[in-house]
């Protein structure tokens, strides 16, 4: 993890990476979508509705993983105050916000033809709903905060009150929900996934990751180029 | 030890000379409760179903709308650095200041919430699990609280800021505070153990938000 | 898939949000990149014609 620490050194490796990572992310897409769209069969209940798992599920899988990257990173920053650490939270927050806004709203276009409901407080809807406003919090406490340094530590905290916070959410609207509801989960397809649908959901899902992981390398690039930049222009202005 | 009773007495002397403590926490509590009835009509029914939940949601909305009083005024005067400096850890301070707000702030919202329960036709049956409930609860809200205005406190324009920040925190203090709102007599005791996690969660902000507090505080003193 | 099925529009909707917000996100995270890079460029080159 040392190599990373100088910012040139990784962005010399991110760069050599990226090439690579974008083509994986088409290929991925490409085998996915065939198989969520083609290969896949309609659902035995819900028909052609089930291909919408496709895209939500991975979204909805991207945005809880992507907050637990951002919650990582700000532990790394905490305890060992490595440079690119803030970096690559930072950067990432906006993607998982994308991600998140995703699940929800491909949530409720498979809830209305399933439940009759544009939107339902069920455990998983409301937890996402919850996490979107962290993301949205966690953003603007950067865009608050004028000094880099104090903003990234103010982050940190930020952004691990949250990740605590995500469990208890989910723990809470859960048992809300088995008190107040009669059973109306998910079900893909019955109690177990079929093969036929269970290897393109998880090819999707790879297809995501790996989106998400050249979005986050060009991301970090950028941010590292902008913090030049800052230096670039305060020592300019020092000179003169 | 008595340093922090000390600094536990100094705030809530100072929030009640100054004001905008709990009568204006108070007021606003008052006005949002009053809003329902108009919002929503006058059915009894209606309000007696919703009563309880309006008012942990007033709650919530009073004591964060009076955190930024925990730590603004002595961050604005340097008092806090001094203590930053002085021989208490920051965390107790924090601590300190957050109990003086649930003391003068949370703790007479709670109190008064049965009181204002009467204009939404709050069931009378449930006047005893809300109050406790709302006295237990309250401990991690003005914890939270403390957080959020922590992370705040140097920002000029940090009030809507605190709420994105803190009433996702919210969310579970007001399902299990809800819940354990419940009346006796009416289904299964869901009250019970609702209360023991309000007292969980009360105990866990207890640790925690103080170690948070602190930190973010540390970061604009320095 | 079989477009003529029930709910059909709900799928399509999907897939065609997915593809906006993605395709958003990959334009946004791209232009800024190359407008840093410009920007890196641009502060490079001028602070060596000072050196000059």
């Amino acid at each position: 993890m040392q190599q990373f620490a100088n910012p040139t050194r990784f962005l010399k490796l991110a760069n050599a990476a990226l090439p690579a990572v974008w083509a994986i992310t088409a290929a991925l897409f490409a085998v996915g979508l065939y198989g969520a769209l083609v290969s896949a069969p309609a659902d035995y209940q819900q028909g052609e509705t089930v291909r919408i798992m496709f895209v939500h599920v991975p979204a909805a899988w991207l945005a809880l993983m992507v907050y637990t990257v951002m919650a990582l990173a700000s532990i790394v920053a905490i305890i060992f105050r490595h440079p690119l650490a803030d970096v690559a939270a930072k950067t990432a927050a906006p993607i998982g916000a994308a991600f998140c806004f995703l699940a929800l709203v491909t949530g409720s276009l498979w809830g209305k033809p399933m439940w009759g409901a544009w939107w339902v407080w069920d455990a998983r809807l409301t937890s996402m709903f919850v996490l979107l406003l962290l993301y949205l919090g966690y953003i603007a406490i950067w865009r608050a905060i004028d000094q880099p340094q104090r903003a990234a530590m103010i982050a940190r905290i930020v952004a691990l009150a949250g990740f605590i916070n995500i469990p208890i959410v989910k723990f809470s609207v859960d048992w809300w929900n088995s008190l107040h509801q009669p059973a109306s989960v998910l079900r893909l397809g019955g109690p177990s996934i079929a093969f036929s649908m269970l290897w393109p959901l998880l090819v999707m899902g790879l297809a995501y990751t790996f989106l998400f992981l050249a979005l986050h390398l060009v991301s970090m690039r950028t941010e590292i180029a902008a913090r030049k930049i800052r230096q670039l222009r305060i020592a300019r202005i020092g000179e003169r | 030890m008595r340093m922090i009773f000390a600094l536990i007495r100094r705030d809530i002397v100072l929030g009640l000379r100054q004001g905008g403590g709990a009568g204006t926490a108070l007021g606003f509590f008052l006005t949002t409760v009053m809003l329902l009835p108009v919002g929503l009509g006058p059915d009894q029914a209606l309000l007696q179903r919703i009563a309880p939940g309006a008012l942990w949601i007033s709650l919530l909305l009073s004591v964060l709308l009076s955190a930024d009083r925990i730590f603004q005024q002595d961050y604005d005067d340097g008092t806090l650095d001094l203590m930053a400096m002085g021989p208490t850890p920051l965390e107790l301070v924090t601590l300190a200041k957050c109990a003086a707000h649930w003391l003068s702030a949370s703790l007479p919202l709670a109190i008064a919430a049965p009181l204002l329960g009467f204009l939404i036709n709050l069931d009378p049956s449930s006047i005893l699990p809300l109050t406790l409930a709302m006295a237990l609860g309250s401990i991690t809200l003005s914890l939270l609280a403390g957080i959020g205005a922590a992370v705040t406190v140097g920002l000029r324009r940090g009030g809507l800021l605190i709420s994105l920040l803190v009433l996702p925190l919210y969310v579970p203090v007001l399902i299990f505070g809800v819940s354990a709102s419940q009346s006796p007599g009416a289904g299964p005791d869901i009250a019970t153990p609702s209360l023991l996690i309000l007292a969980a969660l009360a105990l866990a902000s207890l640790v925690l938000a103080p170690i948070a507090s602190a930190a973010a505080l540390r970061s604009y003193l320095k | 898939m079989d477009f003529g099925a029930p709910h059909a529009g709900f799928v399509i909707a999907a897939y065609a949000v997915s593809a906006a917000v993605l395709a958003a996100l990959l334009v946004a995270t791209l232009a800024q990149d190359r407008l840093k890079r410009r920007e890196l460029q641009d502060l490079d080159s001028v602070r060596h014609e000072e050196r000059r």
